[in-house]
């Protein structure tokens, strides 16, 4: 006999001992983000008959084989790819609704209003100095608006700017703890509690990294992982023990661009791709807020300059600079209005060129070219609003279908702490068993 | 076997839970409010109709108040057209008078003293303010419509026509008369105008002609043309407040119209917003007595 129940037991001790000790990490770890529920692996351990010893008995208890991570590669896989998916929508309604915040609180369409209401009442007394005033102050509001709204967009852009800038540098951090981890993981022993732990802390980066940009990872057998950026077939961001740097540069009009060492790489999900889509959006939306601006700015001084002012002169401009950031009330006094047509002496009551003002206003549907931009953006915000709604939803079930798989159930622990409990206890039996049978054989007289 | 880990249950409570509150949340918002759209994005096809209408409706407003300026402007016309006309009658009472032939000289002179006065009482009521300070009469004149030119003969140096208010949704109306509307008139194919008549009877009376009782029957016949010219101008000036009692009771009966579809668009259905409220929170209410339920179950209170 190789082998004694003595032995037999106490490997059953240890045993059931381990399994006490990784039921009460699961239960203490219930909570962790990212923990995978760890089962212990074990295995009998006995010797296979050999020549003449066919009858044998070679029993010698149960060998603890490691531990084993509950993880299914594909659903981490399914989590990674639809929580970037749900990130790059989340952010992108973001940036869409404080564009239209930016928008719709600056409050151009009924500042537009006001004005074009302020011009319409001049037309009762065009000679009233508080009637010209009242268009004047009207105007410079119209303007402030504008200029509000300009400045909340490059608001969103810088936080954009700054955003894109601060996960570029996560990405980064990231890559390189990724890279030291493959060093760690290639020396790990399989199964060790050690190597368990490195393999949690490995899917958590992967985690982050798809939160910032789409990265496809690939593992090897030593567990040991290889990123690539940009999709399956985008430069390589990790790969064995190095890490490649990525950098972003910002154009001259304020979108992103990112390069991986000396290649370009495109980002489809995360909050990169968000940030970078964003910018493009914002910058977008702002030449179109120009365009409204400028169209305003020819159109008043236009019609502006075809009349005369109460003294007689000729028309000057409305307003000054150009684009929604630059537009500025030229006009410092209400008696420089030219409401008159011209050829028309000082004073006169002549509301000719202020109608003319009014309805070059009208055609050239200032107020109709604002709000259609409020609506387009509102619209857009609405369509995002339903897409990050949808990708969210996804994400929350693929993590869901991994947290039940992968997470630890207390229940389920509960019962193993139970079950373990009892293996201790038999087993502690056994050796008791086997002290017995030691003490029986040696009162033998 | 799916089972579902203690953490993803308390994941999914937390998201139903957080789901239904943000619910109960917003149909709140809009029950106080009273605003179906706190955003743009909350449906745009909505805002942008609100946007229109709200702009209607502040321009709706300033054509209000232009109807009012433009009926007041109207009615001190009208008043001052009033005492012309009394002014004109007073003169045919005179004309009438010195026509009898049994008149002294004398009395002629007094009888033409009393008709200049008259006519510079009509010479200053022609250059009549209207609320604003401008000349009544005087179409867009920034001064007078009358000045006085050599020889005491008052001269019209007002505009051609008086200028259009707009009472909105493309309808306008004339503000005002000028002068030589309704004071011009031809007599016997010649262009003259009342204060020329006024002025020709008077010089007759005081013995410019040699016969000043047939001139005086003569001005009873181009006083009448004249009280004519007033009198239709008035009526004029009758139908102009007409038109503009129409608009306003027009633009009341749109102003109606936009601030019901105004309710229909973005106000809040209360009735529907109160029981959708009453069954979100009955849902949260059984969602949270679940959870509690189940949260409070566990095997460690069972096993001893």
């Amino acid at each position: 006999m190789s082998s004694d129940l003595l032995n037999i037991a106490a490997s059953g001790v240890r045993a059931a001992r381990a399994g006490l000790d990784v039921t009460s990490q699961n239960i203490a770890n219930a909570s962790t983000q990212g923990y995978v529920r760890r089962t212990l692996r074990q295995s009998e351990v006995a010797l296979a008959g050999g020549y003449g010893r066919i009858g044998d008995l070679s029993l010698s208890g149960v060998r603890i084989d490691g531990l084993q991570r509950n993880a299914d590669m594909f659903r981490q896989a399914e989590v990674r790819r639809t929580s970037g998916d749900a990130t790059r929508a989340g952010d992108e309604l973001k940036t869409w609704q404080n564009v239209e915040a930016a928008l719709e609180q600056a409050r151009i369409f009924p500042a537009l209003t006001q004005f074009e209401g302020a011009l319409q009442r001049l037309a009762t007394d065009p000679v009233d100095p508080s009637l010209r005033t009242a268009v004047l102050e009207d105007a410079r509001t119209l303007t402030k608006t504008f200029n509000i709204a300009a400045n909340g967009l490059d608001t969103v852009a810088t936080g954009l700017q700054f955003d894109a800038a601060s996960g570029v540098g996560q990405v980064n951090l990231f890559a390189q703890q990724l890279a030291q981890l493959n060093v760690h993981l290639a020396r790990a022993t399989p199964g060790s509690s050690d190597q368990v732990s490195l393999l949690d802390r490995r899917d958590a980066l992967l985690q982050n990294l798809s939160g910032q940009a789409d990265v496809s990872a690939s593992f090897a057998a030593d567990q040991t992982v290889t990123v690539r950026i940009g999709g399956a077939s985008g430069p390589t961001l990790v790969s064995g023990n190095t890490s490649a740097t990525l950098a972003s540069a910002t154009a001259g009009d304020g979108t992103l661009s990112f390069t991986l060492g000396a290649s370009p790489v495109t980002l489809s999900s995360g909050s990169l791709a968000a940030a970078a889509q964003g910018l493009v959006m914002v910058r977008d939306t702002k030449a179109r807020l120009d365009a409204v601006a400028d169209a305003l700015i020819a159109t008043a001084n236009a019609a502006q300059g075809s009349g005369v002012a109460l003294d007689g002169s000729p028309g000057q401009p409305l307003f000054s600079g150009s684009g929604a950031a630059g537009i500025a009330l030229a006009l410092n006094s209400g008696a420089q209005l030219a409401t008159a047509p011209a050829g028309s002496p000082a004073g006169s009551r002549d509301p000719a060129n202020l109608t003319a003002i009014r309805a070059a206003l009208s055609t050239a549907d200032i107020s109709g070219q604002a709000s259609g931009l409020l609506f387009e953006v509102a619209s857009a915000t609405q369509g995002r609003k339903l897409t990050s709604e949808t990708l969210d939803s996804i994400a929350d079930a693929a993590r869901l279908a991994l947290d039940s798989q992968a997470g630890v159930n207390l229940d389920e622990e509960a019962v193993n702490l139970v079950r373990y409990q009892q293996a201790f206890q038999a087993s502690s039996k056994a050796i008791q068993v086997a002290s017995d049978m030691f003490d029986t054989l040696l009162a033998i007289r | 076997m799916t089972t579902v880990s203690t953490s993803a249950f308390y994941e999914r409570s937390n998201q139903d839970l957080a789901a239904l509150r943000a619910r109960a949340d917003a149909l709140q918002a809009a029950i106080s409010s009273g605003q179906r759209l706190t955003t743009g994005s909350d449906d745009p096809v909505a805002a942008a109709r609100m946007r229109r209408l709200t702009r209607s409706d502040s321009f709706a407003e300033i054509d209000q108040a232009v109807a009012a300026r433009a009926s007041s402007d109207l009615t001190l016309t009208d008043q001052a057209l009033s005492s012309f006309a009394a002014s004109l009658i007073r003169v045919q009472e005179l004309a009438t008078q010195a026509a009898n032939g049994v008149l002294t000289n004398g009395q002629r002179a007094g009888i033409a003293t009393e008709l200049d006065q008259i006519r510079d009482e009509m010479v200053r009521l022609a250059n009549t303010r209207d609320s604003a300070g401008h000349a009544l009469f005087g179409g867009d004149s920034a001064g007078n419509a009358y000045s006085i030119g050599a020889g005491g003969v008052p001269l019209y140096v007002g505009t051609l026509t008086a200028s259009d208010l707009p009472l909105g949704d493309g309808q306008s109306v004339t503000r005002g008369l000028t002068g030589p509307e309704f004071l011009n008139f031809s007599l016997g194919g010649s262009p003259t105008d009342l204060f020329a008549v006024v002025k020709v009877l008077s010089d007759a009376l005081k013995g410019a002609v040699p016969d000043p009782a047939q001139a005086a029957r003569d001005a009873l016949g181009a006083l009448d043309t004249g009280l004519e010219a007033i009198t239709t101008q008035q009526t004029v000036v009758g139908a102009r407040l007409n038109w503009i009692d129409l608009n306003t009771e027009r633009a009341t009966q749109m102003g109606q119209l936009r601030a019901e579809e105004e309710a229909e668009v973005g106000g809040t259905d209360l009735a529907l917003a109160v029981s959708q409220l009453q069954q979100t929170m009955t849902v949260l209410e059984a969602s949270q007595a679940s959870f509690a339920r189940l949260a409070s179950l566990s095997l460690f209170d069972m096993l001893r």
